[in-house]
């Protein structure tokens, strides 16, 4: 085997083909065809099993351990462990009745017909076509928000769409671009277009008002309180869809603010509102989203957390891409790294640099307060990969925002961080952060065994709303009234609570 | 260690009761209340703006050791008589704009302007153009401060600058904008006098705008 040797990979059932070179770690691939990793690709979950249908694929110590002999010798693999050794045929079990699977009490009415779910991101886009009457996946397609060329956050785009034209351009933009990703769904599941009942989008407050092609001018100043944030519903005629006139196409409504049904989704898929435990969502990205409470009361959130998380405004950081340090660890006083796509390191995601700032920190390479030791200047993590003294400002802003806007919605329900019995963390992202790395550096407050990688709650709330349209007990419509949001920015204690979080904690107060 | 050099590291290390104590000492002593700007809380306020500069210091840092110089200036503002206390550095009205709620920046800002000598009018955070305007006529302010976070709250400062053009105050005053989504060209854009990239050279740039 040459080392520029590449093999095929078909994927079944979405029928996705791709090429790659020899060693390409499954996970990396996989992850850009939209499989979420839930335990981070550590092997320490089941979520990301594959079946390997045709060629070879390696066996490890860690799939032996979380797969029975039997899973083995039917081709069952743990995505996140294999590395490409040959031309393979991957059935994706992920896909596959994600819902029934669920021994959940959700009540669900099996349905006629197909539906899509849309998760609709600042930056990335997911959507999916199920079969209503099994909750199968019958395909998915994501893609990059075609909008973010005017602008890569929420307020940037809010900014632009002030004015009326290119509101209105933006929305027919992502109208078509979603439009455009339904056309691929049906063409790779081979659906009868027509059997397409229902369409369910979610997304925060500007993702909300830009597709409906409301007026942001409410978003772009305090108290940046949505006037138009209900269900909006539309007919694919309005929007020039290729679906039958009588499909259904609803925008789930926002919860208050710049919290959307992203959030609301959120909260239905991982039913905070249902148990009487105190329980939280996070979802960390430029905007952070925090929900805490229980059945009694939930209470939302949205934080400005900057783009560190994304590795923007880091001195060598990047997106998760190939090159990028995706995993720091501390081996015997030395650093191991994890580096995406089997590349020379080029930089640093944001998993990478949560995890080299606390490798950082228990290195004594860092201080608390953010500074480095010994009048460090910068810190070589494996050549060329450096981490600055701003570098460490920038996540110490981010983490502060979020664990802020979480120590506010605490004090308001008269809580504690010990009160939280499950914290579910949301979003990409989420999914590839260290717990460990997150709870050293103070991002969360919580013993590691609480919290639980829930992947994209979005897109399974999303789902989960396509069963339950009609308002019944369960539906996002009775959570509308159980969710109270927060504007963080005008609590009087924010700015100071803020202040207080933007420290590491010290060794002694990180809990276990 | 003489009492000043010992007043300048207790305000940067941010120990608010020791700087209270060596200023009520130093007064006993027969120190002249003017003589503590220039001698000891102006150079510590400049060298934690060094500080923070060079990422040594960060936000809990710079805020920590802006209410240790409060702390002596709070006991010497009322002690300054005639001449020292209207050869203030100049008056400056500080604001977030309006829409605008962030006020760490700011805050910074203004107490490292205060112990650089100045008059603080502190319009805190939405502050309207209005607002702006009464303030300047009010307090006969020479300077004006104004900061935004967001990009779609910055275009609020051109409004501040237009309603203090109306009220014929423009040439009254000099006009400094600063804040993360804030640039030199932006600025210039608006008719604004300077741009201030951090806390640090919102300093210097007010001396010097003040003094031209």
């Amino acid at each position: 085997m040459t080392k520029e040797a590449t093999y095929r990979v078909l994927l079944r059932p979405t029928e996705v083909e791709l090429r790659a070179p020899a060693g390409t770690q499954l996970r990396d691939l996989l992850f850009e065809q939209g499989v979420e990793f839930p335990c981070g690709g550590q092997g320490r979950c089941r979520g990301c099993r594959v079946r390997v249908l045709a060629g070879a694929v390696e066996v490890n110590a860690a799939q032996r351990e979380r797969l029975s002999e039997e899973e083995l010798k039917n081709g069952w693999r743990l995505a996140c462990q294999c590395r490409l050794t040959d031309d393979v045929v991957i059935e994706l079990r992920q896909w596959d009745a994600a819902i029934l699977v669920d021994e959940s009490a959700f009540a669900f009415e099996p349905r006629l017909g197909l539906g899509v779910a849309v998760d609709l991101g600042t930056t990335t886009l997911v959507a999916q076509l199920l079969d209503l009457t099994t909750g199968h996946v019958m395909a998915v397609r994501t893609a990059l928000n075609a909008q973010a060329r005017y602008g890569a956050d929420v307020m940037s785009r809010v900014g632009y769409a002030a004015d009326k034209d290119h509101l209105l351009a933006l929305a027919q933009l992502i109208r078509r671009q979603i439009g455009s990703l339904i056309d691929q769904l049906i063409f790779a599941s081979k659906a009868r277009r027509s059997d397409i009942r229902d369409v369910v989008l979610v997304g925060n407050t500007v993702m909300h008002h830009l597709f409906c092609g409301l007026d942001v001018e409410p978003l772009s100043h305090y108290p940046f309180e949505p006037q138009e944030g209900g269900l909006k519903t539309f007919g694919a005629n309005d929007l020039g869809w290729n679906l039958e006139p009588g499909a259904t196409i609803r925008f789930l409504p926002c919860l208050g603010g710049f919290v959307g049904s992203d959030v609301l989704a959120g909260v239905l898929a991982t039913r905070l509102a249902e148990s009487q435990e105190m329980g939280a969502l996070v979802d960390l990205g430029t905007n952070g989203e925090i929900v805490v409470g229980n059945s009694a009361r939930l209470l939302c959130a949205s934080t400005a957390a900057g783009p560190a998380f994304e590795g923007a405004r880091i001195s060598m950081g990047m997106r998760a891409a190939t090159g990028a340090i995706s995993q720091v660890t501390v081996e015997d006083h030395h650093l191991d790294f994890r580096v995406l796509g089997n590349a020379a390191p080029q930089g640093l995601c944001g998993s990478g640099l949560v995890d080299a700032v606390a490798a950082g920190l228990d290195l004594e390479v860092i201080q608390p307060s953010g500074r480095f030791a010994n009048g460090r200047k910068e810190w070589t993590l494996v050549p060329p990969v450096v981490l600055t003294q701003s570098d460490i400002r920038e996540l110490q802003l981010a983490k502060g925002a979020i664990a802020a806007g979480f120590h506010i919605l605490l004090d308001r329900l008269g809580a504690s961080a010990g009160d939280v019995r499950k914290l579910y963390l949301a979003g990409a992202f989420g999914n590839y952060i260290s717990h460990s790395s997150a709870q050293r550096i103070g991002l969360i407050n919580l013993p590691v065994d609480k919290v639980n990688a829930a992947g994209n709650t979005a897109l399974l709330g999303a789902k989960l709303a396509l069963f339950s349209l009609d308002g019944e007990e369960g539906s996002y419509n009775g959570l509308l009234h159980k969710i109270e949001h927060v504007p963080l920015k005008a609590d009087a204690k924010f700015q100071d609570v803020f202040v207080e979080e933007l420290a590491f904690p010290e060794p002694s107060h990180v809990p276990s | 260690m003489s009492q000043f050099e010992e007043m300048q590291q207790a305000i940067i290390d941010g120990k608010a009761p020791v700087v209270k104590e060596l200023t009520e000492q130093a007064l006993r002593d027969g120190v002249k209340p003017a003589e503590f700007f220039p001698k000891a809380i102006v150079p510590a306020m400049n060298e934690v703006g060094r500080r923070m500069r060079d990422c040594e210091f960060f936000i809990p840092e710079v805020l920590i050791a802006a209410r240790a110089a409060r702390a002596a200036t709070d006991i010497l503002r009322p002690l300054l008589v005639g001449d020292e206390a209207s050869r203030s550095a100049g008056t400056v009205v500080c604001c977030t704009v309006k829409g605008d709620l962030h006020d760490i920046g700011k805050n910074i800002v203004a107490m490292m302007l205060e112990s650089a000598g100045f008059r603080i009018v502190d319009l805190g955070v939405d502050a309207s153009p209005e607002k702006i305007v009464q303030a300047v006529q009010e307090h006969k302010a020479n300077l004006v401060a104004m900061s935004a976070l967001l990009t779609t709250t910055m275009v609020n400062m051109k409004a501040g600058i237009a309603a203090l053009a109306s009220a014929g105050l423009r040439d009254h005053v000099k006009i400094m904008v600063g804040g993360a989504p804030v640039t030199e060209n932006w600025a210039r854009s608006i008719g604004a006098d300077g741009y201030g990239k951090d806390a640090p050279t919102a300093v210097d740039l007010a001396r010097s705008l003040v003094a031209n």
